[in-house]
């Protein structure tokens, strides 16, 4: 094989053991609910997102470095992965002008009927705004 | 994967074996396949304000989805410790490890379907969700006709209406007008089989039971009408006719055929939201049976299985390894953002 023995010191275990960690601490953010709060001057969506991305992408780099023995690859690893990488991430990019920032005004069915209940929420109170804005 | 350990190994090129070179250029096309739709989701997502999270509207279970996590993970640790034992020459602790990655693969695939059935019963399906109150309504209604026209077909013992495509459409104007066997089956229109329904339930030798159901139905059918002419008219609110549905399905003599019709629940982009994930967690569940095929041709070694499968185990592992990957994206972005 190509990395004979060289990758014998690493313990798989740990590694698992670590990924468990992480899937916890993932599903800890969901129980803590950032959405509603906004911290360091941040919004809670944001933060909630930045928390678990970072997470999944620490799992994701245990599972490439340990689990796929990218560790213990030749240089060819940059080669092959990094054009994949950037391409992958500059697609998100490039489509996020257009769909995901509007730059002109955004009319939709969905958008009037989501102004609509969120104005009765207002009306109705705001306890019942925060739970289900978007529905009846 | 054949290799005679004697013979110089790697002549050119990159160190390693030929089929572990294209396993990784594969997961490449991998990584930009997937990343498609998962970028498409984030920024269709971020571009949409008021996307479904609630997941009493999304019926998206967290624990399901951690389960499914914890599974692909201790899959992957198998998968890692299977190839350990290939390279040991310990080929009874490959194919122990082995096989339980299979079986935590069918694990997952099993908590999918159960998500995937919920998703059916409310009918969380792309195209079929109402987005505003009042396409909620129109909706019930259409499902409402549809019970309807199925009692009045079940009571007058016809079948449905065969739609049938002519098999060339330059062909349907001569075979119109043209009575053959086909023309003859299909049921009179439902109109006309509810003035014959009619007839028969004022007709003095009709059974009791049968005039009992059909009381029923033309009950119902009553009922349908006068809250189709409000759906029309707009006089009426989602709660109130949710309300409605509700009592109507609590009908002793007719409540049980209006299962079908759903309970009303306007999700803002919500058939978006059931595309993505269907896309998105389908092509997962896609290369989860692809890798679990992979893991039975192995398997199906039996004691067979010899250091020639090494490259082989190596190989499905990296590409199980790279469904797991796969899925460390998809739990955060799709069960708890």
């Amino acid at each position: 094989m190509s990395e004979p023995q060289s990758h014998s010191y690493v313990k798989y275990s740990s590694i698992f053991f670590a990924l468990c960690i992480c899937t916890v601490l993932s599903i800890l953010f969901d129980v803590v609910d950032l959405r509603a709060h906004n911290l360091f001057g941040l919004n809670g969506v944001v933060l909630l997102s930045a928390g678990v991305l970072s997470i999944a992408c620490a799992k994701a780099l245990f599972v490439l470095i340990y689990f796929m023995h990218l560790k213990f690859e030749g240089k060819w690893k940059y080669v092959l992965l990094s054009p994949t990488i950037v391409l992958a991430m500059s697609l998100t990019v490039a489509i996020t002008p257009d769909i995901g920032i509007h730059y002109y005004t955004n009319e939709s069915p969905q958008i009037d009927y989501l102004e609509q209940a969120q104005q009765a929420a207002l009306k109705d109170g705001p306890a019942k705004s925060a739970e289900k804005s978007h529905v009846e | 994967m054949s290799h005679d350990s004697h013979a110089p190994q790697y002549r050119m090129g990159l160190p390693i074996p030929h089929s572990k070179l294209g396993m990784w250029l594969f997961l490449a096309t991998e990584i930009m396949f997937f990343s498609a739709f998962i970028g498409a989701y984030i920024v269709l997502r971020a571009g949409s304000p008021g996307w479904p999270t609630d997941a009493e509207v999304t019926h998206l279970r967290i624990w399901a989805g951690g389960l499914n996590t914890f599974v692909l993970i201790l899959s992957s640790y198998f998968v890692v410790l299977a190839l350990e034992g290939m390279k040991a020459d310990n080929f009874a602790k490959a194919r122990r490890y082995l096989g339980l990655t299979l079986l935590l693969a069918c694990v997952f695939l099993g908590i999918k379907a159960y998500e995937y059935s919920g998703k059916f019963k409310y009918d969380i399906l792309p195209g079929h969700i109402p987005e505003t109150p009042q396409m909620a309504i129109d909706k019930s209604m259409r499902e409402m006709k549809q019970v309807v026209d199925n009692r009045t077909m079940a009571l007058s013992n016809s079948k449905p209406p065969v739609k049938d495509e002519p098999a060339k459409p330059d062909e349907s104007v001569e075979l119109a007008g043209v009575t053959d066997e086909k023309t003859e089956e299909l049921a009179p229109p439902l109109e006309e089989q509810r003035q014959k329904l009619q007839a028969e339930l004022s007709a003095a030798d009709t059974s009791e039971s049968r005039k009992k159901e059909l009381t029923a139905y033309f009950d119902l059918d009553t009922k349908y009408r006068e809250l189709n002419q409000k759906a029309l008219d707009e006089s009426i609110t989602l709660p109130a006719m949710n309300q409605e549905l509700e009592t109507l399905k609590k009908n002793p003599e007719y409540g049980m055929f209006l299962a079908p019709v759903h309970h009303l629940q306007p999700i803002i982009y919500g058939n978006l939201f059931a595309s993505v994930y269907f896309l998105l967690t389908g092509f997962h569940a896609l290369h989860v049976i692809i890798g679990m095929i992979l893991f039975v041709i192995v398997l199906l070694q039996g004691k067979r299985l010899s250091e020639k499968w090494n490259d082989y185990v190596e190989n499905i592992g990296l590409y199980w390894h790279f469904v797991d990957l796969v899925w460390i994206f998809l739990f955060p972005l799709i069960y708890i953002i």
